[in-house]
């Protein structure tokens, strides 16, 4: 139905967002070694290829992208997050990758559009 | 990253307010510390890290554009080819040769060059550049370059016998008429005119140097040795025993007559001169007693005439043999029959005549010459009036008219001039022979400062010489008994075209300055004697001033007179 394509229009679409930025880290980062000199240019290529596939679906929200990658050496990491916003319109979406050397954690949020 | 989402929206569909409300901290990730991952790892101590900070510049080269070179010959047999067309293609120039033709401003370019282009190839068919001119013109005259070479030595053959190394001295060179050969006599002897060395005189072969083609046996030492001008074979000498010998070549090496000694030179005979006559045997002697012989070769037991060299001024004044100068040369000129001049041993040149009547008109002439003896006296053969005379370091040429001094004289030389002789071919050299061995060759028209070319001939001292009626070839005769034959360059033997003129205004030049300066001369002594006898009349002087103030007075009355009659 109309309305319900619609709707489906106006939602986030975890899975999907999931299934573009997990294609694209493994594209990216797989196999590779923790460099931190190298680390700017992996983010740089991941956000571009992430934003433009977002901005491919077509859908009416703002995307905020925060990517984080953390060399595998024994350290703890904890992050957590706080939302005010309309919840049945906006929505979030994190991704947690990781090899021998290193961890990625890319999170996305969606937020609506309202005009 | 160029993100662009366009949208269309229907204003009704706008959204509505954001309900917001508040979602509590939900955990985004968590990662377990894991200290065994730890072990993997270890610091990196120390950890270089390089800074820089500093301006940043690049490197940057710019280059202009680079033109192409191509270097390229033309045949310009038919030239103006453009690049584009082969030259060796027949079909391709014929092309290009009918669209120049077919050029409009062809025809006229055409017609514009072809007058001028006519001219030139008319021009150039007029004239053969190729051709020799001016060959039939003589070539200039080359620079006159001066040589003299020695052609031939004639050594002593006695050399090496009589005192002290060299050989003897010659005392007298003179060529045989035919000029084929000549005739040396040597003379050695010590200060008691003893003689040192053979007697022997000689005559040779110009040809042959290797030996004399004749020995002559004087009885006593030659001093002179002259050939008779007419015949070849016969020779006149002076000895030192005051004697005078003949020769005849034919009969032998002894004299064919000598004159007794009672009868002779009262001393030695330096000079001995062929005397123009019918039979050629007359001749003249004259030595340093100071009397003048007159000889004939057919007897010569008596002279047939003498001569007293003794100058006198008045007729009234005999010549005495105890004044007279001593003779060192004679001079005699064929052309001039009777007159003669003798050089004597004070440096006085006098002129003599043999058709003299009174002893002055006998020695008419007399010049000082030098402050020695007279070596050498002889007549210019073409300008008969001038001589040359060679004496202490100078060599000095006369003119008969100016009696007072030399007409020309070269500056002293370093050395004695030991002799000197006119060139019969050329008019104004004369050969000068000093006694360092050195021929100096003396042209009155180059140079009259210096020799126009001096050269060394010998080493020993040079002493005689006689120029070979050629004017080509000298026999100079030497201390050390050699005869050396000097050739001269051609320049030094011909004579221009001009010279006798030139020759002559040189001379004419010089006579005259030295009348003008003996003419001065007179007139200073004139002076000088005057101004000597007017000292003695003084007292003329007052009856002047009184006859000047008796006319002034004279006059100052006549004009008062006057002025007072008006």
């Amino acid at each position: 139905m109309a309305q319900e394509e619609d709707e489906e229009d106006f939602t986030f679409n975890v899975e999907e967002v999931q299934n573009i930025v997990r294609d694209n880290i493994e594209f990216c980062l797989g196999g590779n070694i923790y460099s931190h000199s190298r680390t700017p240019q992996w983010i740089s290529v991941i956000t571009e290829k992430t934003l433009a596939r977002l901005n491919k679906l077509n859908k009416p929200f703002k995307y905020i992208m925060r990517m984080t990658v953390t060399q595998k050496n024994g350290t703890g990491l904890h992050t957590a997050a706080a939302y005010f916003w309309d919840i049945t319109t906006d929505g979030t979406c994190t991704v947690r990758w990781e090899n021998k050397y290193m961890y990625c954690i890319v999170n996305i949020w969606a937020l609506a559009l309202q005009l | 990253m160029e993100l662009v989402n366009a949208y269309t929206k229907k204003r009704s569909s706008f959204g509505r307010q954001p309900l917001f409300c508040e979602q509590g901290p939900a955990l985004c990730d968590s990662v377990p510390s894991d200290p065994a991952a730890q072990r993997g790892y270890v610091l990196r101590n120390p950890v270089h890290q390089p800074v820089q900070h500093g301006p940043r510049t690049s490197a940057h080269t710019v280059n202009t554009a680079r033109a192409e070179y191509t270097t390229t010959g033309s045949n310009h047999a038919e030239g103006g080819w453009p690049k584009d067309v082969n030259v060796l293609d027949p079909e391709a120039t014929q092309r290009y040769r009918r669209k120049i033709e077919k050029d409009e401003n062809y025809i006229h370019c055409a017609m514009s060059l072809s007058p001028g282009m006519d001219h030139y190839v008319m021009q150039n068919n007029a004239i053969d550049m190729y051709q020799t001119y001016y060959t039939e013109l003589a070539a200039q005259p080359p620079l006159e370059r001066c040589s003299v070479r020695t052609v031939n030595v004639y050594r002593d053959p006695l050399a090496g016998g009589g005192g002290g190394g060299g050989g003897r001295p010659v005392s007298s060179v003179a060529w045989t008429p035919d000029g084929a050969g000549f005739a040396v006599a040597y003379a050695a002897m010590d200060a008691h005119l003893a003689p040192r060395a053979p007697l022997d005189a000689f005559v040779w072969d110009a040809e042959s140097a290797a030996r004399p083609a004749q020995t002559l046996r004087p009885p006593a030492t030659l001093l002179d040795l002259q050939c008779s001008p007419r015949d070849v074979h016969v020779l006149a000498g002076g000895l030192a025993s005051g004697q005078v010998a003949v020769w005849d070549r034919r009969r032998g090496a002894a004299p064919a007559g000598a004159s007794p000694p009672h009868a002779a030179h009262r001393e030695l005979v330096r000079g001995v001169l062929f005397v123009n006559s019918k039979s050629g045997r007359e001749f003249f002697s004259g030595g340093p007693d100071g009397v003048c012989k007159w000889w004939d070769m057919r007897d010569l037991s008596a002279p047939t005439d003498e001569m007293i060299v003794d100058v006198v001024h008045s007729s009234f004044e005999a010549q005495s043999r105890a004044r007279a100068l001593g003779v060192s040369v004679l001079e005699y000129e064929p052309t001039i029959p009777t007159r003669f001049m003798v050089g004597t041993e004070n440096g006085l040149v006098v002129g003599g005549n043999r058709k003299g009547k009174t002893p002055t008109e006998k020695l008419p002439a007399q010049f000082e010459a030098h402050f020695g003896p007279v070596r050498s006296l002889e007549r210019n053969p073409s300008f008969l009036k001038n001589f040359l005379t060679v004496g202490d370091w100078t060599v000095r040429v006369f003119s008969e008219d100016c009696r007072e001094s030399a007409v020309l004289w070269s500056p002293p030389q370093r050395r004695r001039v030991t002799a000197a002789a006119w060139s019969p071919t050329r008019l104004s050299l004369l050969l000068a022979l000093q006694a360092d061995g050195r021929l100096a060759a003396w042209d009155l028209l180059r140079r009259q400062h210096e020799p126009a070319l001096a050269v060394r001939v010998s080493v020993e001292p040079l002493l005689r010489i006689k120029m070979h009626d050629g004017g080509a070839l000298a026999a100079c005769g030497s201390g050390a008994g050699h005869v050396y034959m000097v050739e001269l360059a051609q320049s030094l033997v011909q004579s221009d075209k001009n010279d006798k003129a030139l020759l002559t205004a040189v001379l004419e030049r010089e006579s005259r300055r030295e009348r003008v300066l003996e003419a001065r001369a007179r007139e200073l002594r004139l002076k000088l004697r005057q101004a000597e006898e007017g000292s003695a009349a003084a007292s003329e002087e007052p009856p002047d001033e009184r006859a000047l103030a008796d006319a002034a007075a004279e006059y100052a009355a006549l004009v008062r007179r006057e002025l007072a009659a008006l």
